[in-house]
């Protein structure tokens, strides 16, 4: 089978179309089979990166201080006892949280910054090197630019303070956060400015963010610290990591989406078996032997016919999962895997991360088991005797 | 030369379709195989094409043992040296009488304009050239006779086997049929023929007329 037979391979086609009906089913099935799983381990490469990235320019610990249950503003003065703990390289206060701007229906993240502090997002620290912000300026996205444009705040918006009062703060100009659809709702503007939105006091923040050396004792230093606030909520960055996880359920979905590959591929393996060879099938085998062919030659062609069928298939499969996924953002499917409930779609860029490892797993549990499913009932048949057409 | 030596073919369920024949066939002979329904004609055509194997005995075709031959020298064989012409032709309805044609050829994978030529050879030879491109469903059944013909001396073989060749052909057929025959004997082509159509037993060029029973020589 090294060099290839052009006439084998015409007289495969032909085969395929002759029998048009049953491999139109099979091919819908095959590539319903290829588009649905690679559509989920499309959805789950590209979600798994999007959420990997975000975890990246997290700080190592996070913590919120709480009040009769609900979230409540932390004194900046627990950061100096805070750094006093072994392993605690470094920190800060954060000022931070989302503002609902009623007249859009829509939820503006602010996030105060200082021009003296580091910031570990790559994002906020170029805009933070571009810009100087004072006390009266903020710098918006463009999504929030446009929310605020409709409502006719083109220059500079008022944010309403607990109090009632109006915080008038100018905008300086906006930024485009790329693939980054997390932060296409993110405002910067002075931490100062941002206590007088939230109604802080000037030694208060929203939270505490510390940053560790030794990246092995993160659960160690977070139940330190959990004992020495016990109203505090405290999350490290590996629960983080396992709390997205969980969200995305990854391991479930790959044991899903396996299961599935099973089912559809048996579905199409108990088709063929059950109708086995028809006897017209078997009488054509039967020709080809008289006028010739070894059964090697059968094994050839039908070879050919499996494989023009299943790539076929795959391809088609795989491009309209590629369309659906990253063209189409991956309506119903997109919103199931990511828990729509907890984590809207919308959020997530679905930009194209594709884990080649689980194409080739698609590949292999599909088209070499449809074309061995092809290729033992007519080799069956193709080593019988062929004195069958002679009756 | 084709040599049947004590043959015996016994299907599943014990079924004797030959017991015990040996048969002679010269080359160049036209031998006429006559018998009803189940007196084991097309067994004896299908044992010389090598498409079963005698349960006993051998069969051999000029001096190779046939009936030993591995399936891709068995292959071979019958490509090279073998024509068979069917009873329900055997054709591929959706293939056009060409590639019909050219099929025996296709797993040597020749040249492509070898291919045409020698489907243009024996197309013309069997008049039906004007024919090559259109679907065998199409044809009559005189012309798909034709085509199987046609597909059966794609290869110049020295052997045609016709099982029933005419049963399904009428009279003018049948006769067409004949004359092409009478063409392939002055050729020195080795004619088997297993028939039971009365046409063939008073033709003048026929060498031979062997009866079957039950599989048994009469």
């Amino acid at each position: 089978m090294s060099k290839i037979n052009f006439y084998l391979l015409e007289y495969a086609f032909s085969y395929i179309v002759r029998h048009k009906s049953k491999n139109i089913f099979i091919v819908t099935v095959f590539t319903l089979l290829v588009a649905l799983l690679s559509s989920l381990f499309f959805v789950t490469s590209s979600v798994t990166h999007d959420l990997k990235e975000r975890i990246a320019y997290k700080s190592d610990i996070f913590i919120q201080n709480y009040k009769a249950g609900m979230p409540a503003a932390i004194n900046t003065k627990l950061l100096d006892r805070l750094l006093e703990i072994e392993g605690v390289t470094g920190g800060k206060v954060e000022v931070k949280g989302d503002y609902y701007f009623r007249a859009k229906d829509s939820n503006f993240y602010l996030y105060g910054v200082d021009a003296f502090e580091d910031q570990e997002d790559p994002l906020i620290a170029k805009l933070l090197q571009k810009y100087d912000l004072d006390d009266s300026e903020m710098l918006v996205s463009d999504n929030v630019q446009k929310i605020m444009s409709q409502a006719y705040y083109k220059e500079y918006f008022n944010f309403i303070k607990p109090d009632g009062s109006l915080q008038k703060v100018n905008i300086k100009d906006s930024f485009d956060v790329g693939e980054r659809v997390e932060l296409k709702n993110l405002v910067l503007l002075s931490k100062d400015t941002l206590r007088k939105i939230f109604g802080y006091r000037a030694d208060e923040g929203s939270d505490i963010t510390l940053s560790v050396a030794n990246k092995n004792e993160l659960e160690f230093i977070s139940s330190k610290i959990r004992l020495m606030l016990p109203n505090a909520k405290v999350i490290s960055k590996d629960e983080l990591e396992q709390s997205y996880e969980k969200l995305f359920d990854y391991d479930n979905g790959v044991f899903l989406s396996l299961f599935i590959i099973a089912i559809f591929t048996f579905f199409i393996i108990i088709y063929d078996k059950a109708n086995g060879l028809s006897s017209e099938e078997k009488r054509e085998i039967g020709i080809l032997k008289a006028i010739g062919w070894c059964v090697e030659d059968v094994l050839h062609a039908k070879f050919y016919e499996a494989a023009l069928l299943s790539f076929f298939s795959f391809t088609l499969g795989f491009m309209i999962a590629f369309v659906y996924v990253f063209v189409l953002k991956a309506p119903l499917l997109g919103a199931i895997f990511t828990h729509e409930n907890m984590l809207n779609i919308h959020d997530f860029t679905l930009g194209v991360h594709i884990d080649f490892s689980y194409i080739l797993l698609i590949f292999l549990l599909s088209v070499p088991v449809y074309i061995a499913a092809t290729l033992i009932p007519s080799w069956r048949v193709a080593t019988l005797d062929a004195d069958e057409v002679m009756r | 030369m084709i040599k049947l030596e004590n043959v015996s073919k016994i299907y599943d369920e014990n079924i004797k379709a030959l017991q015990d024949i040996s048969l002679e066939f010269k080359e160049g002979e036209l031998v006429i195989l006559k018998g009803v329904s189940g007196s084991g004609k097309s067994t004896i055509l299908s044992l010389i094409a090598g498409l079963s194997k005698p349960t006993i005995g051998e069969v051999i075709v000029d001096g190779k043992k046939i009936s030993k031959l591995p399936d891709h020298f068995a292959a071979s064989y019958r490509r090279d040296n073998i024509g068979i012409v069917f009873q329900k032709y055997n054709l591929i309805p959706e293939l056009t009488v060409e590639e019909n044609v050219l099929l025996p050829l296709f797993p040597l994978n020749l040249k492509r304009e070898i291919m045409k030529e020698k489907a243009a050879r024996v197309l013309e030879k069997f008049t039906i050239a004007h024919k090559t491109g259109v679907m065998v469903r199409n044809l009559s059944g005189g012309e798909q006779q034709r085509v199987a013909i046609a597909r059966a001396n794609i290869n110049d073989p020295k052997i045609i086997l016709a099982d029933e060749p005419t049963a399904n052909l009428d009279e003018k057929l049948s006769r067409e049929f004949i004359a092409i025959l009478r063409e392939l004997k002055s050729k020195k082509r080795t004619i088997v023929v297993s028939t039971h159509d009365p046409l063939f037993f008073e033709l003048d060029f026929v060498d031979r007329v062997i009866n079957l029973e039950h599989g048994k020589l009469l």
